[in-house]
């Protein structure tokens, strides 16, 4: 069946050779296609089949469904011969989309309207038990401990007083005093339980691990005694009780009552919270403390304004810079335009994490190269001006590269016959740049500024790395001079209050994907109407 | 039609072959994982293994970084979790209020010999205000002031210190008097001590209070004039960063450099003569932050099974002299067992420590996190140089965002 195929391959062959391309698109057609695709399938199969079982192990029952959704649908798709071809090839992309983009975004607007921050991690019911083991409250005697079992298999701790030295047997019924004759101490140090019991050791012991955390030995006056690892016991007394039916936490000694706030955390009348507290959705609570938080609302409108001026001189003078550069290596003539494009290039190669920390060294007033190097100090990273600038000079320098790879590819494309119809009506090279060359490239390049844009608006390495946001500004206020929105954001989120608050950086996220989301359909609306000039 | 059948089999074949040779971990013996950063991986495992041979527990440990111990606590999965971390006593009040580490009840047989400070630096306080023990402390670390003692002599005060150090930076151009990372809340504690700073006070029960700031308190205010004139007279430069600090001392070009025990291994190499000592008393006593690190057991002990045996290793062994002498020679930090501590031959090992002397542990409340980068940034500005802030408009500042951010 594939003969004319063969046939006409062979003809041809001397004059066409596929491209490794082709031959591989060559390898999903015919009867090698098939075993090709069903080992793919195959694998496909059993790798996501194991992370389905694995998710069900672990009680991820919404996920394991959904995964084993997404792999039904590929099998269906790719098990159907010749039919729904474009799907074929949407699949895997739109699959990655929903994975790395639409889900983050779900979870990012999820925790906005969560109470999520340091002490608000658990679920409520973890939450409960957790504060009532905080809240034991320990006796004064400590025992040197070794579990049992007696004839029954029940679990007896051989118990000696640590101050005192008297022994105990501890049954869940009660202690009992015994004679310390009858207990040995073995060569290591561990204690050998009299005769009629049988002291727990190697899986034994470790198949009895819950059941000794969970072992309690009551004692008169209300007490109990509970295991500490497996050497050691102390005497307690619970601090905390949970009643479930009116849901709240109840003081032992006090019998003050800590009640669910509603907010994620049981207080007292007095407003007391106990230290553990779980997550809770707040409704609006986050969107709102952004608003009335006089932390944020103080710095927001300066932070604001630097953050445009920023990424908009970022763009605008890399993109100059860029397109000066892709026009002189544009020229047919220049000599070594291959070298030095390859070195224009490195800026970009180079990790921005590395080029970031090494120019902070250059940056430094008394100790670095460039002020080495210039007639005059500059306080590069000390003066809250010279950060800025030093702020946008780095980025200028990491994003260069960038826009004369784009303007490079851009002129390229720009038809000839254009510009030499120009010339020839008499327009001057500037004439010719302005009229012709620019608003064509335009065309191409502005939704690739809006973009960067856009990246530069939430540049926070930059930033971070290079000053820290700082120097602090005149106002004294808490962002520094260079922090922008998303740096401050950080600060407030991660270095304000109790650490961690995760409810309320994923707010402000959400407003920051508003203003930059805003700030981008204008620009695209802009570049419309460019292309609509074309 | 059986075409597609054949392949959908062979599919589901060879996905029935990966279910098959699943893991079946859940009958296993006890296992122990670890989590340690790359400097105390190796000397973890040593002392670990040790107690896992006698008790029949295998001991993991998996190295992470150090900071990442406490990130990666927040996100791992129940499969993958650690069951004990090594890691520092500052990360408790967090890891407490999000119950990722259990509570820890010792003997006092065993925590007679250790510190009460350690202990505390362990603990966090309770609904009641008791203070409840999450972690055993195993080593101490604290910055000293370094003396190159071919330059310098151990100050006999805090006045001689800055005059010796003023005279050996005037000797010769690129020579440093006193070097401290710029901008480092943390190196410059000793100086901020000193001058009477601390950063939270303590409630009636002895716990930290953290309404009660005392960046910016009144007494440190008063003295603060002293931070503007060792910034004119060019004493500390808020441009000397950490790798200049250490470069200058190690080529002989400073007098006096503060820094802690992780230094001590290249002083040694460094062949310069050194003596460690406590900062001079200033104002009040010029004392250290103090640095603890401990054993946690974490949540995830329990529902791997292994709770009793890990609180046994936490709790029981890690306190006691063997195993901290032998942490602390693989590891070059001090012991906090005293019986251990006073075993230390290591004669800087053994300096460090005592200029650790009335340290004041680092807070180990979740509110530090609102402390750091404004006390730092209220150094840089002090060290500025000629447009440097005011001492007392820079603490007065810090101490107010400090406590606007606590809210």
């Amino acid at each position: 069946m594939t003969s004319p195929a063969t046939q006409h391959n062979e003809k041809s062959a001397l004059r066409y050779r596929p491209s490794w391309l082709a031959w591989l698109i060559s390898l999903f057609s015919g009867v090698g296609g098939l075993i090709v695709k069903i080992v793919l399938l195959s694998l496909l199969n059993a790798m996501v089949g194991w992370a389905i079982i694995v998710l069900f192990t672990q009680d991820r029952v919404v996920w394991a469904l959904g995964t084993l959704a997404v792999l039904a649908i590929f099998d269906f798709v790719y098990l159907r011969p010749n039919k729904l071809l474009p799907a074929k090839f949407i699949l895997p992309g739109s699959v990655l989309l929903v994975a790395y983009l639409i889900i983050p975004i779900f979870f990012t607007i999820n925790t906005a309207f969560q109470k999520y921050s340091t002490g608000h991690v658990l679920t409520k019911a973890e939450a409960i038990t957790t504060n009532i083991e905080q809240n034991v409250v320990q006796g004064e005697r400590f025992f040197l401990m070794t579990p049992a079992r007696d004839e029954s298999g029940a679990l007896v701790l051989v118990l000696v007083d640590d101050a005192t030295g008297q022994t105990y047997l501890g049954r869940a019924s009660g202690l009992e005093e015994i004679d310390p004759s009858t207990v040995a101490v073995d060569e290591f140090g561990d204690l050998v339980p009299p005769a009629g019991l049988e002291a727990l050791v190697g899986d034994d012991l470790f198949g009895a691990d819950a059941e000794l955390a969970a072992f309690e030995i009551p004692m008169e006056g209300g007490g109990v005694i509970k295991t500490e690892g497996i050497s050691g016991a102390y005497e307690s007394e619970p601090g905390l009780a949970y009643d479930a039916a009116r849901d709240v936490m109840i003081a032992a000694d006090t019998g003050v009552e800590y009640a669910d706030n509603g907010r994620g955390s049981f207080v007292s009348p007095e407003g007391e919270e106990l230290v553990v507290g779980w997550r809770e959705y707040v409704g609006f609570e986050n969107f709102t403390a952004v608003i009335t938080n006089p932390l944020v609302r103080a710095p927001f409108l300066r932070a604001f304004v630097w953050t445009i001026a920023f990424a908009a001189s970022t763009v605008l003078i890399s993109f100059a810079i860029g397109l000066f550069l892709a026009k002189l290596l544009d020229k047919p003539k220049f000599r070594l335009k291959k070298m030095y494009r390859s070195l224009l290039v490195v800026p970009y190669a180079v990790p921005g994490f590395l080029s970031l920390l090494v120019f902070k060294g250059l940056l430094n007033d008394d100790y670095g190269l460039i002020n080495k190097l210039l007639p005059f100090d500059a306080p590069w990273l000390f003066d809250p001006w010279w950060a800025r600038i030093s702020v946008i000079l780095v980025s200028v320098w990491l994003t260069t590269p960038y826009f004369l790879l784009v303007c490079m590819g851009a002129l390229q494309a720009i038809p000839t016959e254009l510009v030499e119809a120009a010339r020839v009506d008499g327009a001057g090279r500037w004439q010719v740049f302005r009229k012709v060359t620019l608003p064509l490239l335009l065309v191409v390049v502005t939704p690739l500024l809006i973009a960067s844009f856009a990246y530069n608006f939430n540049n926070f390495n930059n930033v971070f790395l290079l000053t820290g946001g700082g120097p602090s500004s005149d106002d004294q206020s808490v962002a520094g001079a260079t922090d922008i929105l998303i740096s401050y954001t950080y600060k407030l989120a991660f270095e304000a209050g109790k650490g961690q608050d995760y409810g309320l950086a994923s707010a402000i996220s959400i407003y920051i994907f508003f203003i930059v989301a805003a700030m981008s359909a204008s620009g695209f609306l802009r570049s419309k109407a460019l292309e609509n000039m074309k | 039609m059986k075409k597609q059948v054949a392949k959908l089999v062979a599919g589901l074949t060879v996905a029935a072959f990966a279910a098959l040779s699943l893991p079946t971990t859940s009958g296993a013996a006890a296992s122990l994982r670890i989590w340690a950063d790359a400097d105390r991986k190796a000397s973890v495992e040593k002392v670990a293994g040790a107690w896992g041979k006698k008790n029949g527990v295998t001991v993991t440990v998996v190295q992470k970084d150090f900071g990442k111990i406490r990130d990666d606590l927040k996100t791992v999965d129940l499969a993958t979790a650690p069951d004990v971390i090594v890691g520092a006593h500052d990360w408790v009040g967090e890891l407490a209020a999000n119950g990722s580490v259990i509570p820890l009840t010792v003997s006092k047989s065993s925590s007679a010999k250790i510190p009460s400070y350690a202990l505390d630096a362990f603990s966090y306080a309770n609904a009641k205000g008791n203070k409840v023990l999450y972690g055993a402390p195993v080593a101490l670390e604290n910055v000293g002031l370094v003396v190159n003692t071919k330059v310098a002599t151990v100050p006999s005060s805090f006045d001689d210190m800055v005059s010796q150090a003023l005279a050996f930076q005037k000797k010769a151009s690129g020579n440093f008097g006193l070097v401290i990372p710029g901008g480092d809340a943390y190196h410059n504690y000793p100086l901020f001590s000193g001058l009477c700073g601390y950063v939270f006070g303590k409630d009636a029960k002895g716990n930290l209070n953290p309404a009660d700031v005392g960046v910016g308190n009144a007494k440190l205010l008063a003295n603060a004039d002293a931070v503007d004139s060792w910034n004119k007279s060019g004493l500390l430069s808020s441009k000397v960063d950490y790798g200049i600090a250490k470069n200058a001392f190690l080529a002989g070009k400073a007098a006096f450099w503060v820094t802690g025990p992780w230094e001590k291994d290249t002083i040694d190499k460094s062949g310069l003569k050194v003596k460690i000592v406590q900062m001079p008393k200033n104002k009040c006593d010029s004392v250290p932050f103090l640095g603890v690190q401990g054993f946690m057991v974490t949540k995830f002990a329990k529902s791997h099974g292994v709770e009793s045996q890990a609180r046994d290793l936490v709790g029981s062994y890690m306190l006691s002299e063997g195993a901290q002498t032998q942490l602390s020679s693989e590891n070059g930090r001090a012991p906090a067992n005293t019986d251990a501590a006073a075993k230390i031959d290591d004669v800087l090992l053994k300096q460090f420590a005592a200029a650790g002397k009335g340290g004041v542990p680092m807070p180990n409340i979740p509110e530090m996190s609102s402390v750091w980068g404004d006390l730092g940034t209220a150094w840089t500005n002090v060290f500025k140089g000629a447009d440097a802030t005011p001492a007392k408009t820079a603490f007065r500042t810090a101490g107010k965002n400090i406590k606007a951010k606590i809210g």
